[in-house]
């Protein structure tokens, strides 16, 4: 007996139906002992062809489709492709119209995190109580837009020009109830988890993303920022008014799972008060502006971006003055932080590869489109 | 705000960066020569004016006889967007170089770009059909890849007053 245990190369499908993929997702790893030493990922089962289903329908019709994309986020993607067609058309949104797209933007983005933060901890090992506790919270937003909008996750809330319908004499309310006990509930949740010894273990220093490579692989959102970059296009290039509001933009400074947790839970805490910003001052007047239904905007055209919980979602958009969009682009935030998935998992172990594929946060209906 | 460059000021730049590289220019964008890409857009990415060290989006647009690329660049530091483009006209065979090695992250939208439209991304590391299979017979987002048998729109006809667009001279793929 010479002591020296051999191994060889051992090729492991996680996915594509596995909880910890949050949808049909695949990656393809080759283990060696209990090291990944190289990782492929499979997408497509949802591909749906969406870019090309656009481009024979009307730009109104148009917005239930982004819906789709990133059905956990249909308000920031309702909002990013409607930004995308005013900005070729030249469609002014009137104040009111833009306090609301700014309130629903912010609520769904807490909805975004309290999901992406609850799954998380629920691929680390802890299993049910926080999502549930996560969930929780997030019901009583999606109440709200229930009652906006009349749908639940596929909201198709935002229309060229404003928004569908006012505010219902309601929803001011309920939001400021909702307001009172953010705070608290963001407080408990973090002092359950930040402290414990166990998440810890699981999440720091695992799949560390350092700023170079993080700018390098077009990476956005709280993936971005985890890294320590300071970038935002709510304060880079605002939209909707969002330079109006007093907020700040939370940085992790390690760029490992961890800290993308964090940096989601303060952001919840920053669009908490963006909401309560814009409920104070929110204007009077019409909340939408007059489209013509056969919308032809002038030939050219335009690619325009909002901060989505997930990162920069951009619509581009071709317009040839026909009724329907010449060619339909979405850049998916999901999508594209997924091209660092390799370099996160390789080197580590099988159960910390679910964890950084957790803390990218995909949806997989953004992934495949 | 972020500033977004024109077309001449970007085209400037580039020749002054890489003599003979610029296509024309546009008022909203520049397009750039194919044989001399991948060293323009690196002098961009690195040059202290231009900055652009974020490829935001990478996508390809079918207009019957020419395929555009366009790329959408940013800088984070100097808070800035540029656009550029690039075209390739062999419909049969489009190859353009590949900017995988200038930014990383280009990687997977080229493969997008690839699946979709069939463009052949020179000096890629790892080209495939990334959300179709390998051997899926066409490329959907090709305007000559119909969506519904007959070339029918679906949606369109619902609306009186809006004419649908002319059906183009295609071939269903078979």
């Amino acid at each position: 007996m010479s002591g020296i245990v051999r191994s060889e190369p051992f090729t492991l499908n996680i996915g594509p139906q596995h909880p910890s993929t949050h949808g049909v997702f695949r990656v393809k790893v080759t283990v060696d002992g209990e090291k990944i030493v190289d990782a492929e990922m499979v997408m497509g089962y949802l591909h749906r062809a969406m870019e090309k289903l656009a481009e024979e329908r009307t730009y109104t019709q148009n917005i239930p489709f982004t819906d789709r994309a990133d059905y956990l986020s249909s308000m920031s993607n309702n909002l990013g492709y409607v930004l995308a067609v005013e900005k070729l058309a030249g469609i002014q949104v009137p104040p009111r119209g833009n306090a609301i797209r700014v309130i629903m933007a912010e609520l769904q983005r807490i909805a975004n995190h309290c999901m992406a933060a609850g799954t998380f901890i629920n691929d680390t090992g802890a299993w049910q109580t926080p999502v549930m506790w996560t969930f929780r919270e997030r019901e009583k937003i999606i109440d709200l837009f229930e009652m906006t909008s009349g749908a639940r996750l596929t909201c198709n809330y935002m229309r060229i020009g404003g928004v569908a319908f006012d505010l219902p004499r309601e929803f001011e309310p309920r939001a400021r109830q909702l307001l009172e006990g953010l705070p608290g509930f963001f407080d408990e949740f973090e002092g359950l988890l930040v402290q414990n010894e166990i998440f810890l273990a699981r999440t720091r220093g695992v799949g560390v993303v350092p700023p170079e490579t993080a700018i390098n692989a077009s990476l956005s959102g709280p993936m971005l920022r985890a890294s320590g970059v300071a970038w935002d296009i709510r304060k880079a290039d605002p939209y909707c008014g969002y330079e109006n509001y007093d907020f700040q933009i939370p940085l992790g400074y390690q760029g490992d799972s961890f800290d993308r947790f964090l940096v989601r839970i303060e952001e919840m805490r920053q669009s908490a008060r963006i909401i309560g910003q814009a409920l104070d001052g929110l204007p009077g007047g019409p909340h939408s502006t007059q489209v013509p239904l056969a919308l032809r905007p002038p030939a050219g055209d335009a690619y325009a971006r909002v901060e989505g919980p997930k990162g920069e979602l951009g619509y581009y958009i071709v317009s040839d003055e026909g009724p329907s969009p010449y060619r339909f682009h979405i850049r998916a935030p999901s999508f594209i932080n997924l091209s660092v998935l390799k370099e996160m998992v390789v080197g580590g172990t099988v159960a910390d590869a679910v964890v950084s594929l957790g803390s990218i946060d995909i949806v997989i209906g953004e992934v495949d489109r | 705000m972020t500033r977004e460059w024109t077309g001449a000021e970007l085209a400037a730049a580039a020749e002054r960066l890489v003599p003979g590289s610029v296509d024309r220019a546009t008022a909203t964008a520049c397009f750039l020569k194919r044989d001399r890409l991948v060293e323009t857009m690196a002098a961009l990415r690195t040059d202290s004016e231009t900055d652009f060290a974020h490829l935001t989006n990478l996508c390809g647009v079918d207009w019957w006889d020419r395929f555009e690329i366009v790329y959408h660049v940013q800088s984070l530091v100097a808070n800035h967007v540029a656009t550029i483009k690039v075209e390739v006209t062999d419909r049969g065979n489009p190859v353009v170089p590949s900017v995988s090695s200038v930014w990383w992250g280009a990687w997977m939208q080229e493969c997008e770009a690839y699946d979709l439209f069939g463009i052949t991304f020179d000096g890629h590391p790892n080209l495939h059909r990334i959300f179709l299979w390998e051997g899926y017979p066409g490329w959907p987002l090709r305007k000559d890849f119909l969506s519904m048998p007959g070339g029918l729109q679906p949606g369109l006809r619902e609306f009186s007053g809006i004419e649908r667009r002319e059906p183009p001279p295609v071939k269903i793929v078979e």
